[in-house]
Protein backbone atom coordinates (compact mmCIF):
# COMPACT_ATOMS: atom_id res chain seq x y z
CA UNK A 1 0.00 0.00 0.00
CA UNK A 2 1.72 3.36 -0.93
CA UNK A 3 0.38 7.06 -0.63
CA UNK A 4 -0.80 8.83 -3.88
CA UNK A 5 1.12 11.55 -3.29
CA UNK A 6 4.62 10.37 -2.28
CA UNK A 7 4.26 7.09 -3.66
CA UNK A 8 5.85 5.64 -0.06
CA UNK A 9 4.78 2.36 1.85
CA UNK A 10 2.12 3.26 4.16
CA UNK A 11 0.31 1.25 6.97
CA UNK A 12 -2.84 -0.59 5.94
CA UNK A 13 -4.74 1.31 8.23
CA UNK A 14 -2.98 5.16 8.05
CA UNK A 15 -5.40 7.51 8.38
CA UNK A 16 -2.79 9.97 7.28
CA UNK A 17 0.70 9.48 5.03
CA UNK A 18 2.96 8.99 7.68
CA UNK A 19 5.34 10.65 5.34
CA UNK A 20 4.05 13.81 3.73
CA UNK A 21 0.22 13.90 5.77
CA UNK A 22 -1.21 13.52 2.36
CA UNK A 23 -5.24 12.17 2.90
CA UNK A 24 -8.72 12.40 0.75
CA UNK A 25 -8.88 16.18 1.94
CA UNK A 26 -5.65 17.10 0.44
CA UNK A 27 -7.25 15.50 -2.92
CA UNK A 28 -10.75 17.60 -2.17
CA UNK A 29 -8.63 20.32 -2.70
CA UNK A 30 -7.17 20.39 -5.87
CA UNK A 31 -9.97 18.33 -7.64
CA UNK A 32 -13.12 19.37 -5.28
CA UNK A 33 -15.10 17.57 -2.30
CA UNK A 34 -18.71 17.03 -4.59
CA UNK A 35 -19.58 13.93 -5.55
CA UNK A 36 -19.08 13.91 -9.58
CA UNK A 37 -22.09 11.29 -11.38
CA UNK A 38 -19.72 10.04 -14.47
CA UNK A 39 -20.48 7.06 -16.63
CA UNK A 40 -18.55 3.95 -16.72
CA UNK A 41 -16.91 4.64 -19.36
CA UNK A 42 -16.11 8.16 -19.40
CA UNK A 43 -14.12 9.51 -22.21
CA UNK A 44 -13.46 13.05 -21.26
CA UNK A 45 -10.39 13.00 -23.71
CA UNK A 46 -12.30 11.79 -26.70
CA UNK A 47 -10.01 9.11 -27.75
CA UNK A 48 -12.53 6.30 -28.59
CA UNK A 49 -14.20 6.13 -31.57
CA UNK A 50 -17.88 4.21 -31.85
CA UNK A 51 -17.19 1.53 -32.67
CA UNK A 52 -14.14 1.47 -30.09
CA UNK A 53 -16.64 2.18 -27.11
CA UNK A 54 -18.79 -0.23 -27.59
CA UNK A 55 -15.79 -3.06 -27.85
CA UNK A 56 -14.28 -1.30 -24.89
CA UNK A 57 -18.21 -1.55 -22.71
CA UNK A 58 -18.29 -5.24 -24.02
CA UNK A 59 -14.93 -5.94 -22.35
CA UNK A 60 -16.23 -4.24 -19.04
CA UNK A 61 -19.21 -6.13 -18.73
CA UNK A 62 -17.57 -9.23 -19.52
CA UNK A 63 -15.74 -8.56 -16.59
CA UNK A 64 -18.35 -7.67 -14.22
CA UNK A 65 -20.32 -11.01 -15.09
CA UNK A 66 -17.14 -13.20 -14.72
CA UNK A 67 -16.84 -11.19 -11.29
CA UNK A 68 -20.15 -10.35 -10.38
CA UNK A 69 -18.79 -8.64 -7.51
CA UNK A 70 -17.01 -6.28 -9.26
CA UNK A 71 -16.63 -3.80 -12.09
CA UNK A 72 -13.90 -1.73 -13.78
CA UNK A 73 -14.78 2.04 -14.63
CA UNK A 74 -12.62 4.06 -17.66
CA UNK A 75 -11.93 7.71 -17.24
CA UNK A 76 -9.72 9.11 -19.67
CA UNK A 77 -8.71 12.85 -19.54
CA UNK A 78 -6.01 15.56 -19.37
CA UNK A 79 -4.70 15.74 -15.68
CA UNK A 80 -1.99 18.07 -16.11
CA UNK A 81 1.11 16.68 -14.57
CA UNK A 82 1.58 13.14 -14.35
CA UNK A 83 2.16 13.16 -10.95
CA UNK A 84 -1.66 13.96 -10.30
CA UNK A 85 -2.89 10.88 -11.98
CA UNK A 86 -2.56 8.60 -8.45
CA UNK A 87 -4.21 11.04 -6.57
CA UNK A 88 -6.95 11.84 -8.93
CA UNK A 89 -7.63 8.09 -9.78
CA UNK A 90 -7.66 7.77 -5.41
CA UNK A 91 -10.08 11.12 -5.50
CA UNK A 92 -11.88 9.98 -8.17
CA UNK A 93 -12.86 6.32 -6.95
CA UNK A 94 -14.10 7.92 -3.30
CA UNK A 95 -15.99 10.71 -4.85
CA UNK A 96 -17.58 9.70 -8.09
CA UNK A 97 -20.81 7.84 -8.84
CA UNK A 98 -21.41 5.70 -11.33
CA UNK A 99 -24.40 5.86 -12.98
CA UNK A 100 -24.20 2.90 -15.04
CA UNK A 101 -23.05 0.72 -12.41
CA UNK A 102 -26.05 -1.56 -10.62
CA UNK A 103 -26.82 -0.01 -7.13
CA UNK A 104 -25.24 -3.22 -5.60
CA UNK A 105 -22.33 -3.14 -6.89
CA UNK A 106 -20.45 0.13 -4.11
CA UNK A 107 -17.38 1.94 -5.10
CA UNK A 108 -15.37 -0.75 -2.51
CA UNK A 109 -16.18 -3.24 -5.48
CA UNK A 110 -14.49 -0.56 -8.23
CA UNK A 111 -11.67 -1.15 -10.30
CA UNK A 112 -11.08 2.75 -12.00
CA UNK A 113 -8.52 3.15 -14.81
CA UNK A 114 -7.20 6.58 -15.77
CA UNK A 115 -6.18 7.56 -18.93
CA UNK A 116 -4.43 11.03 -19.58
CA UNK A 117 -3.57 11.10 -23.12
CA UNK A 118 -2.29 14.29 -22.58
CA UNK A 119 0.63 13.27 -20.65
CA UNK A 120 0.57 10.05 -21.95
CA UNK A 121 0.09 8.19 -18.52
CA UNK A 122 -2.26 5.78 -17.20
CA UNK A 123 -3.22 4.38 -13.12
CA UNK A 124 -5.10 2.00 -11.88
CA UNK A 125 -6.96 2.19 -8.93
CA UNK A 126 -8.96 -0.09 -6.76
CA UNK A 127 -11.51 -0.45 -3.83
CA UNK A 128 -11.79 -1.96 -0.70
CA UNK A 129 -13.11 -5.07 -1.80
CA UNK A 130 -9.89 -5.78 -3.82
CA UNK A 131 -7.35 -4.63 -1.02
CA UNK A 132 -6.53 -8.25 -0.36
CA UNK A 133 -6.10 -9.59 -3.40
CA UNK A 134 -4.48 -7.14 -5.58
CA UNK A 135 -1.44 -5.80 -5.62
CA UNK A 136 0.49 -3.11 -7.46
CA UNK A 137 2.26 -5.51 -9.49
CA UNK A 138 -0.34 -7.20 -10.41
CA UNK A 139 -1.67 -3.86 -11.98
CA UNK A 140 1.71 -2.69 -13.43
CA UNK A 141 1.67 -5.99 -15.54
CA UNK A 142 -2.46 -5.43 -16.58
CA UNK A 143 -1.09 -1.33 -17.86
CA UNK A 144 2.28 -3.31 -19.17
CA UNK A 145 -0.16 -5.08 -21.69
CA UNK A 146 -1.89 -2.03 -22.67
CA UNK A 147 1.76 -0.01 -22.99
CA UNK A 148 3.03 -1.19 -26.83
CA UNK A 149 -1.22 -0.19 -28.00
CA UNK A 150 -1.09 3.22 -26.07
CA UNK A 151 2.12 3.79 -28.03
CA UNK A 152 0.80 3.19 -30.92
CA UNK A 153 -2.53 5.40 -29.82
CA UNK A 154 -4.51 2.00 -30.22
CA UNK A 155 -6.29 3.32 -27.08
CA UNK A 156 -9.07 0.83 -27.09
CA UNK A 157 -7.16 -2.10 -27.81
CA UNK A 158 -4.30 -1.41 -25.43
CA UNK A 159 -7.62 -1.83 -23.14
CA UNK A 160 -9.21 -4.56 -24.19
CA UNK A 161 -5.99 -6.30 -23.98
CA UNK A 162 -5.86 -4.59 -19.90
CA UNK A 163 -8.85 -5.95 -19.37
CA UNK A 164 -8.24 -9.35 -20.28
CA UNK A 165 -5.23 -9.85 -18.58
CA UNK A 166 -7.27 -8.41 -15.42
CA UNK A 167 -9.22 -11.09 -16.08
CA UNK A 168 -6.94 -13.58 -15.40
CA UNK A 169 -5.18 -11.89 -12.37
CA UNK A 170 -8.68 -12.18 -11.02
CA UNK A 171 -9.15 -15.45 -11.87
CA UNK A 172 -6.26 -16.53 -10.27
CA UNK A 173 -6.61 -14.60 -7.16
CA UNK A 174 -10.19 -15.70 -6.81
CA UNK A 175 -8.74 -19.56 -7.04
CA UNK A 176 -6.03 -18.46 -4.57
CA UNK A 177 -8.84 -17.29 -1.77
CA UNK A 178 -11.44 -19.95 -2.33
CA UNK A 179 -7.95 -22.36 -1.21
CA UNK A 180 -6.75 -20.09 1.05
CA UNK A 181 -9.18 -17.58 2.50
CA UNK A 182 -7.12 -17.06 5.56
CA UNK A 183 -4.10 -15.79 3.79
CA UNK A 184 -5.69 -12.74 2.44
CA UNK A 185 -7.49 -11.79 5.72
CA UNK A 186 -4.46 -11.82 7.54
CA UNK A 187 -3.47 -9.03 5.03
CA UNK A 188 -6.06 -6.92 5.95
CA UNK A 189 -6.98 -7.50 9.65
CA UNK A 190 -6.41 -4.41 12.04
CA UNK A 191 -3.02 -3.65 13.15
CA UNK A 192 -2.73 -5.34 16.70
CA UNK A 193 -2.71 -2.39 19.23
CA UNK A 194 0.52 -1.16 21.02
CA UNK A 195 -0.55 -2.69 24.24
CA UNK A 196 -1.32 -5.91 22.53
CA UNK A 197 1.82 -6.02 20.71
CA UNK A 198 3.76 -5.53 24.30
CA UNK A 199 2.02 -7.84 25.47
CA UNK A 200 3.21 -10.48 23.10
CA UNK A 201 6.32 -9.64 22.95
CA UNK A 202 6.62 -10.05 26.81
CA UNK A 203 4.97 -13.52 26.39
CA UNK A 204 7.30 -14.71 23.77
CA UNK A 205 10.25 -13.74 26.23
CA UNK A 206 9.19 -15.02 29.06
CA UNK A 207 10.51 -18.94 29.98
CA UNK A 208 8.24 -21.66 29.48
CA UNK A 209 5.98 -19.04 26.80
CA UNK A 210 3.78 -19.72 24.07
CA UNK A 211 6.85 -19.39 21.40
CA UNK A 212 9.75 -21.40 23.84
CA UNK A 213 7.20 -23.94 23.70
CA UNK A 214 6.78 -23.84 20.07
CA UNK A 215 10.37 -24.12 19.39
CA UNK A 216 11.43 -26.08 22.32
CA UNK A 217 13.96 -23.53 22.88
CA UNK A 218 16.00 -21.79 26.36
CA UNK A 219 14.42 -18.43 25.78
CA UNK A 220 16.68 -15.67 27.95
CA UNK A 221 13.84 -13.68 30.31
CA UNK B 1 90.63 -57.87 -37.37
CA UNK B 2 91.52 -59.43 -40.92
CA UNK B 3 92.25 -62.79 -40.01
CA UNK B 4 88.77 -62.84 -38.15
CA UNK B 5 86.73 -61.75 -40.82
CA UNK B 6 88.33 -64.28 -43.19
CA UNK B 7 87.80 -66.94 -41.11
CA UNK B 8 84.01 -65.76 -40.60
CA UNK B 9 83.45 -65.80 -44.20
CA UNK B 10 85.22 -69.22 -44.47
CA UNK B 11 82.42 -70.43 -41.77
CA UNK B 12 79.80 -69.02 -43.92
CA UNK B 13 80.87 -70.56 -47.56
CA UNK B 14 81.11 -74.05 -45.97
CA UNK B 15 78.23 -73.56 -44.48
CA UNK B 16 76.22 -72.49 -47.80
CA UNK B 17 78.08 -75.37 -49.53
CA UNK B 18 76.67 -77.73 -47.29
CA UNK B 19 73.22 -76.57 -47.59
CA UNK B 20 73.62 -76.66 -51.55
CA UNK B 21 74.53 -80.44 -51.25
CA UNK B 22 71.93 -81.29 -49.11
CA UNK B 23 69.28 -79.91 -51.22
CA UNK B 24 67.25 -82.56 -53.83
CA UNK B 25 65.43 -81.18 -57.28
CA UNK B 26 62.62 -82.75 -58.04
CA UNK B 27 62.52 -84.60 -61.00
CA UNK B 28 61.13 -83.67 -64.30
CA UNK B 29 58.41 -85.34 -65.34
CA UNK B 30 58.82 -87.78 -68.04
CA UNK B 31 56.33 -89.61 -70.37
CA UNK B 32 55.78 -93.28 -70.50
CA UNK B 33 58.16 -94.88 -73.61
CA UNK B 34 54.85 -96.30 -75.05
CA UNK B 35 52.79 -93.34 -75.25
CA UNK B 36 55.80 -91.50 -76.71
CA UNK B 37 55.71 -93.92 -79.62
CA UNK B 38 51.96 -94.11 -80.26
CA UNK B 39 52.37 -90.28 -80.39
CA UNK B 40 55.25 -90.28 -82.60
CA UNK B 41 53.82 -92.74 -84.76
CA UNK B 42 50.31 -90.50 -84.89
CA UNK B 43 52.70 -87.42 -86.27
CA UNK B 44 53.79 -86.04 -82.64
CA UNK B 45 57.13 -84.15 -82.53
CA UNK B 46 58.58 -83.05 -79.47
CA UNK B 47 58.25 -79.59 -78.17
CA UNK B 48 55.54 -78.89 -80.47
CA UNK B 49 51.54 -78.72 -78.99
CA UNK B 50 50.10 -81.80 -78.16
CA UNK B 51 46.48 -81.28 -79.69
CA UNK B 52 46.26 -82.14 -83.09
CA UNK B 53 48.52 -83.87 -85.65
CA UNK B 54 51.25 -82.23 -87.59
CA UNK B 55 50.78 -80.02 -90.25
CA UNK B 56 47.22 -79.66 -89.55
CA UNK B 57 46.45 -76.22 -88.84
CA UNK B 58 42.58 -75.68 -87.84
CA UNK B 59 40.78 -73.69 -90.42
CA UNK B 60 39.21 -70.64 -89.37
CA UNK B 61 36.70 -71.32 -91.30
CA UNK B 62 32.93 -73.15 -91.29
CA UNK B 63 34.26 -76.18 -92.97
CA UNK B 64 33.03 -76.34 -96.69
CA UNK B 65 30.74 -79.22 -95.85
CA UNK B 66 27.96 -77.63 -93.41
CA UNK B 67 28.00 -74.26 -95.65
CA UNK B 68 24.89 -75.44 -97.64
CA UNK B 69 22.96 -77.24 -94.04
CA UNK B 70 23.68 -73.51 -93.07
CA UNK B 71 23.37 -71.29 -96.20
CA UNK B 72 21.92 -72.93 -98.91
CA UNK B 73 17.91 -72.11 -98.14
CA UNK B 74 15.81 -70.58 -95.44
CA UNK B 75 16.23 -73.21 -92.39
CA UNK B 76 13.22 -75.33 -91.36
CA UNK B 77 14.11 -75.20 -87.46
CA UNK B 78 14.95 -72.46 -85.33
CA UNK B 79 18.29 -74.10 -83.78
CA UNK B 80 20.86 -74.15 -86.43
CA UNK B 81 23.38 -76.42 -85.69
CA UNK B 82 24.60 -79.18 -88.79
CA UNK B 83 28.09 -79.11 -86.78
CA UNK B 84 26.66 -80.36 -83.81
CA UNK B 85 28.43 -77.98 -81.53
CA UNK B 86 26.15 -78.18 -78.88
CA UNK B 87 25.22 -81.35 -77.17
CA UNK B 88 21.81 -83.28 -77.74
CA UNK B 89 20.25 -81.85 -74.63
CA UNK B 90 21.87 -78.89 -75.08
CA UNK B 91 20.01 -78.66 -78.15
CA UNK B 92 17.00 -80.07 -77.67
CA UNK B 93 16.14 -77.80 -74.68
CA UNK B 94 17.57 -74.36 -76.86
CA UNK B 95 15.52 -75.45 -79.53
CA UNK B 96 12.10 -76.26 -77.23
CA UNK B 97 13.00 -72.34 -75.64
CA UNK B 98 13.26 -71.35 -79.71
CA UNK B 99 9.62 -72.93 -80.23
CA UNK B 100 7.83 -71.61 -77.35
CA UNK B 101 9.56 -68.05 -78.22
CA UNK B 102 8.21 -68.62 -81.59
CA UNK B 103 4.94 -69.71 -80.38
CA UNK B 104 4.57 -66.42 -77.74
CA UNK B 105 5.97 -64.42 -80.28
CA UNK B 106 5.06 -62.72 -83.74
CA UNK B 107 8.68 -62.75 -84.61
CA UNK B 108 10.51 -65.64 -84.62
CA UNK B 109 14.11 -65.95 -83.27
CA UNK B 110 16.59 -68.00 -85.78
CA UNK B 111 19.75 -68.73 -84.31
CA UNK B 112 22.50 -70.07 -86.18
CA UNK B 113 25.51 -71.64 -83.97
CA UNK B 114 28.85 -71.01 -84.95
CA UNK B 115 32.02 -72.16 -83.24
CA UNK B 116 33.69 -69.78 -81.11
CA UNK B 117 37.11 -69.73 -83.26
CA UNK B 118 35.12 -70.16 -86.56
CA UNK B 119 34.30 -67.80 -89.27
CA UNK B 120 32.19 -67.60 -91.92
CA UNK B 121 33.23 -67.70 -95.30
CA UNK B 122 33.90 -64.22 -97.17
CA UNK B 123 31.75 -64.85 -99.56
CA UNK B 124 29.03 -65.52 -97.71
CA UNK B 125 27.28 -62.02 -96.38
CA UNK B 126 25.14 -62.83 -93.79
CA UNK B 127 22.95 -59.29 -94.35
CA UNK B 128 22.36 -60.71 -97.77
CA UNK B 129 21.50 -63.88 -96.62
CA UNK B 130 18.95 -62.90 -94.04
CA UNK B 131 17.23 -60.33 -96.71
CA UNK B 132 17.58 -63.41 -99.21
CA UNK B 133 15.34 -65.97 -96.90
CA UNK B 134 13.49 -64.16 -94.44
CA UNK B 135 11.52 -61.14 -96.86
CA UNK B 136 8.86 -63.16 -97.04
CA UNK B 137 6.80 -64.92 -94.19
CA UNK B 138 6.70 -64.01 -90.81
CA UNK B 139 9.49 -61.34 -89.24
CA UNK B 140 12.02 -62.95 -88.02
CA UNK B 141 15.60 -61.82 -85.99
CA UNK B 142 18.68 -64.01 -86.78
CA UNK B 143 21.77 -64.49 -84.75
CA UNK B 144 24.78 -65.70 -85.80
CA UNK B 145 25.83 -66.92 -82.30
CA UNK B 146 29.35 -67.98 -82.05
CA UNK B 147 29.58 -70.87 -79.18
CA UNK B 148 31.45 -69.81 -76.15
CA UNK B 149 32.77 -66.21 -77.77
CA UNK B 150 29.00 -64.57 -77.48
CA UNK B 151 30.59 -61.19 -78.00
CA UNK B 152 31.58 -62.09 -81.68
CA UNK B 153 27.34 -63.02 -82.18
CA UNK B 154 25.50 -60.63 -84.71
CA UNK B 155 22.04 -60.00 -85.17
CA UNK B 156 19.84 -59.33 -88.24
CA UNK B 157 16.31 -58.67 -88.59
CA UNK B 158 14.12 -59.49 -91.47
CA UNK B 159 13.62 -56.74 -94.04
CA UNK B 160 9.95 -56.51 -92.87
CA UNK B 161 10.71 -55.21 -89.58
CA UNK B 162 14.23 -53.49 -90.04
CA UNK B 163 12.92 -50.07 -90.75
CA UNK B 164 10.95 -50.24 -87.49
CA UNK B 165 13.53 -51.85 -85.18
CA UNK B 166 16.57 -49.05 -85.10
CA UNK B 167 19.44 -49.61 -85.58
CA UNK B 168 20.45 -48.65 -81.97
CA UNK B 169 17.97 -50.94 -80.19
CA UNK B 170 19.19 -53.69 -82.42
CA UNK B 171 22.60 -53.15 -81.33
CA UNK B 172 21.17 -52.30 -77.82
CA UNK B 173 19.07 -55.66 -77.75
CA UNK B 174 22.39 -57.61 -78.70
CA UNK B 175 24.55 -55.57 -76.01
CA UNK B 176 21.92 -56.74 -73.01
CA UNK B 177 22.20 -60.51 -74.41
CA UNK B 178 26.06 -60.77 -74.57
CA UNK B 179 26.41 -59.17 -71.12
CA UNK B 180 23.89 -61.87 -69.79
CA UNK B 181 25.91 -64.62 -71.37
CA UNK B 182 28.73 -63.53 -70.25
CA UNK B 183 27.33 -63.65 -66.41
CA UNK B 184 28.21 -67.41 -67.11
CA UNK B 185 30.84 -69.70 -67.52
CA UNK B 186 29.57 -72.74 -69.33
CA UNK B 187 29.21 -72.01 -73.01
CA UNK B 188 26.11 -74.09 -72.90
CA UNK B 189 24.53 -71.66 -69.93
CA UNK B 190 25.57 -69.34 -71.88
CA UNK B 191 23.85 -69.66 -74.82
CA UNK B 192 20.74 -70.48 -72.89
CA UNK B 193 21.27 -66.73 -70.88
CA UNK B 194 21.43 -65.35 -74.75
CA UNK B 195 18.55 -66.60 -76.22
CA UNK B 196 16.55 -65.93 -72.81
CA UNK B 197 17.48 -62.20 -73.12
CA UNK B 198 17.46 -61.97 -76.85
CA UNK B 199 13.87 -63.53 -76.56
CA UNK B 200 13.01 -60.73 -73.73
CA UNK B 201 14.40 -57.63 -76.29
CA UNK B 202 12.19 -59.20 -78.81
CA UNK B 203 9.15 -58.76 -77.35
CA UNK B 204 10.01 -55.45 -76.59
CA UNK B 205 10.70 -55.13 -80.67
CA UNK B 206 7.20 -56.32 -80.90
CA UNK B 207 5.61 -54.06 -78.59
CA UNK B 208 7.21 -50.87 -80.62
CA UNK B 209 6.72 -52.72 -84.17
CA UNK B 210 2.44 -52.23 -82.20
CA UNK B 211 3.10 -48.35 -81.87
CA UNK B 212 2.93 -48.93 -77.67
CA UNK B 213 5.57 -48.12 -75.58
CA UNK B 214 7.16 -51.10 -73.88
CA UNK B 215 5.51 -51.64 -70.54
CA UNK B 216 7.88 -53.33 -68.05
CA UNK B 217 4.70 -54.71 -66.14
CA UNK B 218 3.54 -56.36 -68.99
CA UNK B 219 6.79 -57.94 -69.39
CA UNK B 220 6.70 -61.58 -69.42
CA UNK B 221 10.38 -61.94 -68.51
CA UNK B 222 13.33 -59.75 -67.70
CA UNK B 223 16.99 -59.28 -67.22
CA UNK B 224 18.24 -59.05 -63.94
CA UNK B 225 19.23 -55.32 -64.10
CA UNK B 226 15.35 -54.22 -65.04
CA UNK B 227 14.37 -57.00 -62.68
CA UNK B 228 16.37 -55.11 -59.87
CA UNK B 229 15.44 -51.47 -60.73
CA UNK B 230 11.82 -53.08 -60.94
CA UNK B 231 12.24 -54.72 -57.43
CA UNK B 232 13.14 -50.78 -56.10
CA UNK B 233 10.48 -49.44 -58.04
CA UNK B 234 8.12 -52.06 -56.51
CA UNK B 235 9.17 -51.67 -53.52
CA UNK B 236 8.58 -47.76 -53.37
CA UNK B 237 5.45 -47.65 -54.86
CA UNK B 238 4.68 -50.58 -52.31
CA UNK B 239 5.75 -48.36 -49.15
CA UNK B 240 3.94 -45.55 -51.24
CA UNK B 241 0.83 -47.28 -51.75
CA UNK B 242 1.25 -49.16 -47.82
CA UNK B 243 1.44 -45.43 -46.33
CA UNK B 244 -1.64 -44.39 -48.89
CA UNK B 245 -3.52 -47.46 -47.21
CA UNK B 246 -2.30 -46.02 -43.86
CA UNK B 247 -3.12 -42.75 -44.44
CA UNK B 248 -6.83 -43.95 -45.63
CA UNK B 249 -7.25 -46.21 -42.79
CA UNK B 250 -6.27 -43.51 -40.17
CA UNK B 251 -7.14 -40.78 -41.59
CA UNK B 252 -10.90 -40.64 -41.20
CA UNK B 253 -10.64 -41.63 -37.30
CA UNK B 254 -7.96 -39.11 -36.27
CA UNK B 255 -9.81 -36.28 -38.32
CA UNK B 256 -12.95 -37.12 -36.23
CA UNK B 257 -10.47 -37.47 -33.05
CA UNK B 258 -9.03 -33.95 -34.03
CA UNK B 259 -12.50 -32.11 -34.28
CA UNK B 260 -13.67 -33.54 -31.39
CA UNK B 261 -10.86 -32.37 -29.26
CA UNK B 262 -10.87 -29.26 -30.85
CA UNK B 263 -15.01 -29.05 -29.82
CA UNK B 264 -13.99 -29.95 -26.66
CA UNK B 265 -11.45 -27.54 -26.01
CA UNK B 266 -13.68 -24.94 -27.63
CA UNK B 267 -16.55 -26.17 -25.31
CA UNK B 268 -14.34 -26.20 -22.50
CA UNK B 269 -13.34 -22.50 -22.99
CA UNK B 270 -16.50 -21.08 -23.15
CA UNK B 271 -17.31 -22.57 -20.54
CA UNK B 272 -14.50 -21.54 -18.49
CA UNK B 273 -15.29 -18.22 -19.69
CA UNK B 274 -18.36 -18.75 -18.06
CA UNK B 275 -17.38 -19.69 -14.66
CA UNK B 276 -18.43 -16.93 -12.21
CA UNK B 277 -15.52 -15.89 -9.56
CA UNK B 278 -15.73 -15.14 -6.30
CA UNK B 279 -13.94 -13.00 -3.60
CA UNK B 280 -14.47 -13.69 0.09
CA UNK B 281 -15.55 -10.26 1.47
CA UNK B 282 -13.20 -9.62 4.73
CA UNK B 283 -13.77 -6.14 6.59
CA UNK B 284 -10.93 -3.64 5.47
CA UNK B 285 -10.19 -0.35 7.33
CA UNK B 286 -10.03 2.85 5.77
CA UNK B 287 -7.33 4.32 5.13
CA UNK B 288 -6.17 8.29 4.07
CA UNK B 289 -9.51 9.26 4.48
CA UNK B 290 -10.76 7.14 1.66
CA UNK B 291 -14.39 6.41 1.99
CA UNK B 292 -13.96 3.53 -0.85
CA UNK B 293 -11.00 3.11 -2.31
CA UNK B 294 -7.21 3.65 -1.17
CA UNK B 295 -5.82 0.75 -3.42
CA UNK B 296 -3.13 2.81 -5.37
CA UNK B 297 -2.20 0.51 -7.70
CA UNK B 298 1.17 1.16 -10.27
CA UNK B 299 1.38 4.33 -12.55
CA UNK B 300 2.99 3.66 -16.19
CA UNK B 301 3.70 6.18 -18.88
CA UNK B 302 3.83 5.41 -22.72
CA UNK B 303 5.12 8.50 -23.91
CA UNK B 304 8.09 7.25 -25.72
CA UNK B 305 8.63 3.65 -26.96
CA UNK B 306 12.36 4.31 -25.13
CA UNK B 307 11.23 3.82 -21.77
CA UNK B 308 9.97 0.35 -22.03
CA UNK B 309 7.82 -0.74 -19.22
CA UNK B 310 10.38 -3.01 -17.53
CA UNK B 311 12.15 0.73 -16.98
CA UNK B 312 8.99 1.72 -14.93
CA UNK B 313 8.40 -1.43 -12.38
CA UNK B 314 10.01 0.66 -9.52
CA UNK B 315 8.46 3.24 -8.68
CA UNK B 316 9.31 5.29 -6.01
CA UNK B 317 9.17 9.13 -6.30
CA UNK B 318 11.83 10.97 -7.84
CA UNK B 319 13.69 12.16 -4.72
CA UNK B 320 13.94 8.42 -3.78
CA UNK B 321 15.74 7.75 -6.81
CA UNK B 322 19.29 7.50 -7.01
CA UNK B 323 21.26 9.79 -9.12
Amino acid sequence: MKCPRCVQRIHRAAVSCPHCGFTLADADLKFGAEEVRIGRLTDGAGILRRGERERVAAALDRVTQRFPQVFVAIYTGALGEVSHIRQFGFWLLNRSAFEDVPVDLPNEAGILITIDPESKAAGMVFGYLLDPFLEEADTFACLSRAHAYWLEGLYADGIVRLLGHLEAVLVKRSKQARKDPEYFERKVLPPPRLGELVRRIREGHRPGGERAQKTGKAVVG
Amino acid sequence: MKVAVFTGWLFGMAATLATAAAYEEPLLPSRDPQERELLEGAGWVAGTAEDGPVGEVPSPEIPEKFLPAYFAERPTAFLIDPQGLLGAEDFRDRLSFLNYHASDSSIDLYVYMIGGDQEIPGQLREEEMSERFFSEGRPAAIVFYYLGAPQRSALYLSPSITDAISAVEQQRALASSVMLAFEKLDPAEQIESFLVQMSIRIYWMERMLSGAPPSTDELPMVSRRVEMRQVKELSKQTNVQSLQVMAMKYAFPAAISLVVLLLLIAVNHRLRRRVIYRFPEFEVEPRLGGTHAAGVGAVISFASAHVPPASQRDQVPDYLRRA
